[in-house]
């Protein structure tokens, strides 16, 4: 299996390498290497057992740095390293579906430059496969950033009118989120390495999610790298309102790069947050958990009444994926079980629902060379086929029981009502009702502007269309030919499929999510517990606190607090100093001595004597050098 | 025979979808104008089946057999909190947080398993509800296969069909809570197609999107109060298995009630049992303690679940304020009109509400309200429909009125009422099914014209249609000894019977004089319809042309077999069948049973078999005979004898402008565009401005500055070499200086 996941990670980047000419061979090649990458990616869900937590794992030592400077101080451990999960399991099957559809949606429609067209679009697709596969910080922000370039190429030359200013807003905005993203992650590492004094630095990101299970990280310093990791998330998935750059690039990009970016890309952003935020920060996580899901839910309602007042096919889908990632932040910081699985099932769903959509909407393009809302009517009746899958990816979309919406929003909604109802009442109790009760009503206005777009475009009297200036009006309209069939149809079977069993996709995941959530939802219920409103109430009635946890508890309320401006202020300062971001800048220096070396065999376990600080210049001697716990202290004891 | 039952209930749904699948299939190509015979071959199939399992469910009862459980299988689980992998973790962390031990006291609190399988079940509710709704769309398909004849979406529409009836079957014999909403939808999406199914005409494009959002709202209260059912109680199964942890003694009919074979509910991953459930067995007892010690108090929380679910069965059943939907409905084609949209689905809500009758008992606040809106609704359309000239919008708003005619009587949480409800749903399919057809049948001769303003006279043209019209308006007005007098009277009945009680009675009161006067307009309209269709001069519009004859046999057979119900089955289940007795077949559901128990007050374990006269009423039975003929009477005379009569009696109603209120259905639409659609679209457009310009602004000014802070400094890089050499000079300067200091 583990040949398996290798071939296929890297199957869609080698066929770039393959010297296609002409355009029928630059996109067979790539219809055959995307073909060949969902087949190795079913194997691997075939193949995959309940409960596995690194199938198919490959782990070379990569930056070999001991071999070259044998006097480091610290030697970064950086590894060529892959595996997936229940998690990742499912998202990179469905990018490697998603990587078919969007070539087939290319096929016709894509006329200028082929050749590079479906290469940039196969080294995307490698790009997203390694997002989910990476189970190293550097590997994972590689891929991370990779998939940029090729977008941006792809909206660069092959998007629509204003595709420049998309291309340049999409890669800025979401590079700036993604930089401090990086800091965040170093930070982690360093913090892990410093705290536990082992002489690799570690960048594995199993190893240190189990380590920071074991030793949480000062609650103070959680919150600051919870900050910086979710700049880099929060733009991609995208929260409101950190929204802006998607309905530029989903409308300008080419229909295949919409698909992508709406079914992969965006789910990057919650992926991060469920495999770094909620494992590696759990105490940051649930003390922010109120305000994510308040911006999740304002994502949903927000999202969805934008989407209604747009004129335009793809920036209306546009929007509504902003309000679906609405519904998956929600499920996914609800932080309980069944929310949980719902959003990171919803994750999928979107997906699906959603890159069916764009596909559809590419089609429709195709035929009619415009995307404006007010110049359709009644296209049904020109093109029944179209308007089928139409009508079924709308339904799938807006949560039609039966298909696959429907399980994801209705566990994430469940569990979010099971967090406002279900446990006890605090301080926090009323928001999460309003927060739960708000998210179901966006299910309603998701119906709302997904069937007045269908009733607007599809239904009614077909309407005369205007002379176009391509002077294409004369040619008749052709309903959906046998390769755009074959496109959706793979989607709307994993669609009915899950929405009638999910049971096999959930029994996958259920185990890779709790071992990620595990501790924040800990965490979360210990948030609950701390801050009851009835206090009095309940401890007379049930008797479970004892006077000394009473006080233990008081005295550690403050601990799930936001830090208040006055403390934020020094506490900055504080941390520029004594914060290991300044290691970060140990990372640039460093990459260049390390050089590339050959894969080869971990070295792990080999001692480095410590014996040149290379921090001279924050802590002046070794001496002086605190300790982790020392350090720890500081942190939190700023006042 | 009882053995059969699983398969009957699995067969019952499973070959309608399987003749939708047929015709979806080959359909367009192969079958074309044949495409009603597999759906018309299954749903007779169905139809037998349902029969047949009414009858195993009956036998099976006189062993004390009430409920059969089919699971097909799990459809999601989440692993619950607590388990021992948590606990391990704990442990492993516990030196760092000093909560750990809070933490693992609390988990049991956190998240129970959720677990959902697809689980079918019989009792005698669903045991009815099948064997109606298959009836009704057996015959409706007969009908359809002359209706439709012609239409270039033949197969498309039996296609859908099908697959309705799936839905609606499945919808009745689900067992959990999850499922019904499932098919509570799923059953909304076919409507939704079906309304809309000649897409091209706009204004059943717009009915078919606004049957959608208005189910959507309702469905919104469905799912909260889904939700809150679940985080209540920890479960939303009905049915339920414990049965073996309750003695059973005689006295205890709550434990005979529940006994389930448990061969029928054995189920390889749970050895032994199945999570107890919110209705069946010892649940039931533990209703009648929800409102003193339930935890959450007073049963504000039941209360609140019953209100929300109800806002789900209004949506579905179109009770005020969500009734705008049906009306508009009727752009669909007519069978349609007379299968989803009066028949089977717009009864879903009250199936919801009978099936909950534990939940609604526990709750007298959520009854009455129930109780009220049904009243009202049933005056409301009433008043509208009396003006009205669409026929099958007069049709549509009675049905909302009869529909709420069966909240009423639901809502006063006794066991006549619910039986009465229920009574009534079974003889409304009938007679309503009929009227919807033979209005179609006139609209099949009358080339498409609906408004009863256009033809007239249609007796001799029609002579069926005619007759087979007529039995349907006597039952829908009440006169004896037609289907709607007894399921009327027995709803009527409930009601005073409710008003005579001390606790909130006077509620029933008004309700019952609001029955009474709706059973007036009820006998008015209705025969305001018909004398203006069947009755006077023979009028015949343009469109007819040559095709003012009376309808093929495939839509008059089902006409006469449906006459034929509406004559009898009232009459026959009154004094013949048993199954809507005290201790007859509809009183054998479980959830039902719960109100004999209710009726003890001091616990549940002496059960009093509540004693209700289950004759005609004697007083009310007069009382709303004595209206309904009047009712008649004034339509006849409004109608055929003295037309200008009706002028002049109107006038007064039209300067007060009350006319106007009823032709223009009280404006609700008009409220409703101008209190939430057109907010909501305006709040839309504004956001989309903000996003474009204030979000979105302030991004391109954040990439904005950059720019500008390199336009600031441009110049210092202005190319000019002396320039370079004086800012360098400088610096020496200033280093040295810094250096000598």
């Amino acid at each position: 299996m583990k040949t398996v996941l290798l071939i296929t990670l890297l199957l869609p980047a080698a066929a770039t390498i393959l010297p296609a000419v002409g355009r029928m061979q630059a996109r067979c090649w790539a219809l055959l290497a995307s073909l060949a990458t969902l087949v190795g990616a079913i194997v691997l869900v075939a193949r995959f057992h309940v409960g596995d937590a690194a199938f198919a794992a490959t782990d070379y030592a990569w930056f070999d740095v001991a071999g070259i400077c044998d006097h480091a101080y610290m030697v970064p451990d950086i590894r060529f390293s892959i595996a997936l999960d229940g998690l990742s399991l499912w998202l990179f099957a469905l990018t490697a579906l998603l990587l078919v559809v969007a070539v087939l949606v290319s096929w016709e429609a894509i006329k200028d430059q082929q050749s590079l067209y479906y290469r940039l679009l196969l080294l995307l697709g490698t790009g997203m496969l390694g997002v989910f596969v990476a189970r190293d910080i550097i590997l994972f922000y590689l891929f991370f950033e990779f998939t940029l370039v090729p977008l941006f190429f792809l909206i660069g030359i092959w998007g629509s009118e204003q595709r420049r200013y998309a291309a340049i807003k999409f890669f800025l905005f979401t590079l700036a989120g993604s930089v401090l993203t990086l800091l965040g992650l170093v930070a982690i590492v360093l913090w892990v390495w410093h705290a536990s004094g082992a002489p690799a630095m570690t960048f594995s990101i199993p190893e240190l999610t189990k380590y920071l299970q074991a030793h949480a990280m000062p609650y103070r310093l959680q919150v600051w790298l919870f900050f910086a990791l979710f700049a880099g998330f929060a733009i991609k998935v995208p929260l409101v309102p950190l929204h802006t750059w998607l309905p530029l690039a989903h409308t300008e990009a080419p229909a295949a790069g919409s698909i992508l970016l709406a079914g992969v890309l965006l789910k990057i952003g919650t992926y991060g947050f469920l495999r770094f935020n909620l494992p590696m920060l759990p105490d940051a996580t649930a003390a922010s958990m109120p305000c994510l899901l308040w911006l999740s839910v304002a994502g949903i309602i927000y999202g969805a009444l934008v989407a209604l007042a747009q004129s335009d096919l793809k920036r209306l889908i546009a929007y509504s994926s902003v309000s679906h990632l609405g519904f998956c932040m929600l499920g996914i910081f609800a932080l309980n079980r069944v929310a949980l699985q719902g959003g990171a099932l919803q994750m999928i769903n979107h997906g699906l629902s959603t890159g069916g959509l764009f596909a559809i909407v590419g089609m429709i393009y195709e035929r009619y060379h415009t995307r404006r809302i007010a110049d359709f009517g009644g296209i049904a009746a020109e093109t029944p086929v179209l308007a089928f899958f139409m009508v079924f990816m709308t339904l799938a979309s807006i949560g039609l029981p039966g298909l696959n919406g429907f399980v994801g929003e209705f566990l994430l909604l469940m569990g979010m009502f099971q967090r406002a109802w279900g446990t006890a009442v605090t301080e926090w109790t009323t928001q999460y009702r309003v927060i739960s009760v708000l998210a179901v009503s966006g299910v309603v206005l998701g119906a709302w502007y997904m069937l007045s777009l269908v009733a607007r475009v599809f239904f009614g009297p077909l309407r005369q269309r205007a002379p176009c200036t391509h002077g294409r009006h004369a040619e008749p309209i052709a309903d959906l030919g046998l390769r755009e069939v074959l496109a959706l149809v793979p989607l709307c079977l994993v669609i009915v499929w899950i929405g009638v069993q999910p049971k096999f996709i959930l029994d996958r995941m259920g185990p890779a999510i709790d071992q990620l959530s595990s501790q924040a939802m800990r965490a979360a219920d210990e948030k609950e517990e701390l801050t009851p409103r009835r206090q009095a109430a309940k401890d007379e009635g049930k008797g479970r606190m004892g006077e000394r946890k009473m006080g233990e508890r008081k005295m550690n309320q403050e601990k799930y607090e936001w830090p208040k401006l006055s403390t934020c202020l020094p506490l900055s300062f504080s941390a520029s100093v004594h914060s290991p971001f300044p290691y970060v800048l140990f990372l640039p220096s460093s990459l260049p001595l390390c050089g590339f070396a050959p894969l080869r065999e971990n070295s792990i376990g080999r001692v480095i004597p410590r014996q040149k600080p290379l921090f001279d210049n924050i802590w002046n001697s070794e001496a002086e050098r605190p300790g982790a716990d020392q350090l720890a202290t500081e942190l939190i004891c700023v006042p | 025979m009882e053995s059969y039952i699983p398969k009957l209930l699995i067969a019952i749904p499973a070959l309608p979808l399987a003749a939708a699948a047929i015709v979806a299939v080959l359909g367009k190509r192969i079958l074309r104008e044949q495409s009603h015979w597999p759906v018309a071959l299954a749903l007779a199939g169905s139809c037998l089946a349902s029969v047949v399992l009414i009858f195993a469910v009956q036998q099976a009862q006189k062993d004390h057999r009430h409920e059969h459980v089919v699971r097909l299988w799990t459809w999601a689980v989440v692993q619950g909190a607590g388990s021992g992998e948590q606990g391990a973790e704990s442990g492993e962390r516990g030196g760092s947080t000093p909560y750990s031990v809070l933490s693992t006291t609390n988990s049991g609190l956190s998240s129970p398993a959720f677990r959902m399988d697809i689980v079918l079940r019989a009792d005698s509710l669903t045991a009815i509800m099948l064997g109606m709704v298959t009836f009704v769309s057996t015959l409706v398909v007969i009908y359809a296969n002359g209706y439709m004849h012609g239409d270039p979406g033949y197969w498309r529409f039996f296609a859908y069909v099908a697959l309705f009836v799936f839905s609606m079957t499945m919808l009745v014999s689900v067992s959990n809570f999850v499922l019904l909403y499932v098919f509570w939808e799923a059953v909304g999406l076919c409507s939704y197609l079906l309304i809309g199914f000649w897409f091209e005409k706009p204004a059943a494009a717009a009915a078919g999107l606004k049957a959608f959002l208005v189910n959507r709202i309702g469905d919104f209260g469905f799912a909260l109060g889904v939700f809150l059912l679940w985080t209540t109680f920890g479960t939303l199964d009905f049915h339920d298995s414990k049965v073996e942890t309750i003695p059973a003694t005689p006295g205890h009919v709550a434990t005979t009630i529940v006994r389930v074979d448990p061969q029928e509910i054995e189920d390889p991953n749970v050895p032994g049992t199945v999570e107890p459930g919110i209705f069946g067995g010892h649940h039931v007892p533990v209703v009648g303690r929800l409102t003193k010690d339930h935890p959450f108090g007073e049963g504000a929380v039941v209360t609140a679940i019953c209100l929300l679910l109800f806002v789900g069965a209004c949506g579905k059943s179109a009770q005020f304020p969500l009734h705008v939907w049906l009306p508009d409905a009727m752009e669909g084609p007519t069978p349609v009109s007379a299968l989803i949209h009066a028949a089977t689905m717009v009864t879903a809500g009250i199936y919801l509400v009978a099936r909950c009758t534990p939940l609604y008992a526990a709750s007298p606040d959520a009854q009455a309200v129930v109780s009220t809106i049904g009243g009202f609704t049933a005056l409301l359309a009433a008043l509208i429909a009396l003006t009205q000239t669409d026929l099958k919008r007069i049709l549509a708003y009675s049905t909302v009125s009869q529909l709420g005619y069966m909240f009423l009587a639901l809502g006063t949480g006794s066991q006549l009422g619910v039986t009465a409800g229920m009574f009534h749903l079974f003889t409304h399919a009938f007679f309503k099914a009929l009227l919807f057809l033979g209005a179609g049948s006139v609209m099949h001769a009358m080339g498409g014209v609906i408004d009863i303003r256009q033809f007239g006279g249609l007796r001799r043209k029609l002579p069926i249609t005619h007759w087979t019209f007529l039995f349907g308006c006597l039952a829908l007005s009440g006169i004896f000894p037609f289907a709607g007098f007894w399921s009327k009277d027995a709803i009527l009945a409930a009601v005073a019977e409710k008003a005579g009680e001390a606790q909130s009675g006077w509620i029933y009161e008004y309700l019952y004089y609001a029955g009474t006067i709706t059973a007036f307009l009820t006998a008015f309209y209705t025969f305001r319809a018909y004398f203006l269709t069947f009755q006077g001069d023979e009028r015949i519009p343009k469109e007819a042309g040559h095709h003012a004859h009376e309808s093929p046999a495939a839509m008059t057979g089902p006409l006469v077999i449906l006459a034929i119900g509406a004559l009898g089955v009232g009459a026959y289940f009154q004094w013949m069948g048993d199954f809507l007795k005290p201790d007859g077949f509809l009183m054998q559901t479980p959830v039902l049973k719960a109100l004999q128990i209710q009726a003890e007050p001091a616990g549940y374990h002496v059960p009093v078999v509540a004693t209700y006269p289950w004759s005609p009423h004697l007083t009310v039975a007069l009382i709303s005979t004595a209206v309904a003929l009047a009712g008649i009477a004034v339509a006849w005379l409004f109608y055929v004898a003295r037309p200008d009569l009706a002028e002049s009696a109107t006038k007064p109603a039209k300067l007060l402008g009350l006319y106007a209120l009823s032709h223009g259905k009280f404006f609700i639409d008009e409220i409703y565009a101008a209190l939430i659609v057109r907010p909501l679209e305006a709040l839309a457009a504004l956001l989309a401005l903000v996003d474009r310009y204030v979000i979105d602004g302030t991004v391109n000014a954040c990439g904005a500055f950059p720019r500008a802070l390199g336009a600031m400094l441009r110049p210092l890089q202005g190319g000019l070499v002396q320039f370079y050499a004086l800012v360098m000079a400088l610096g020496v300067l200033a280093l040295v200086g810094a250096l000598l200091w």
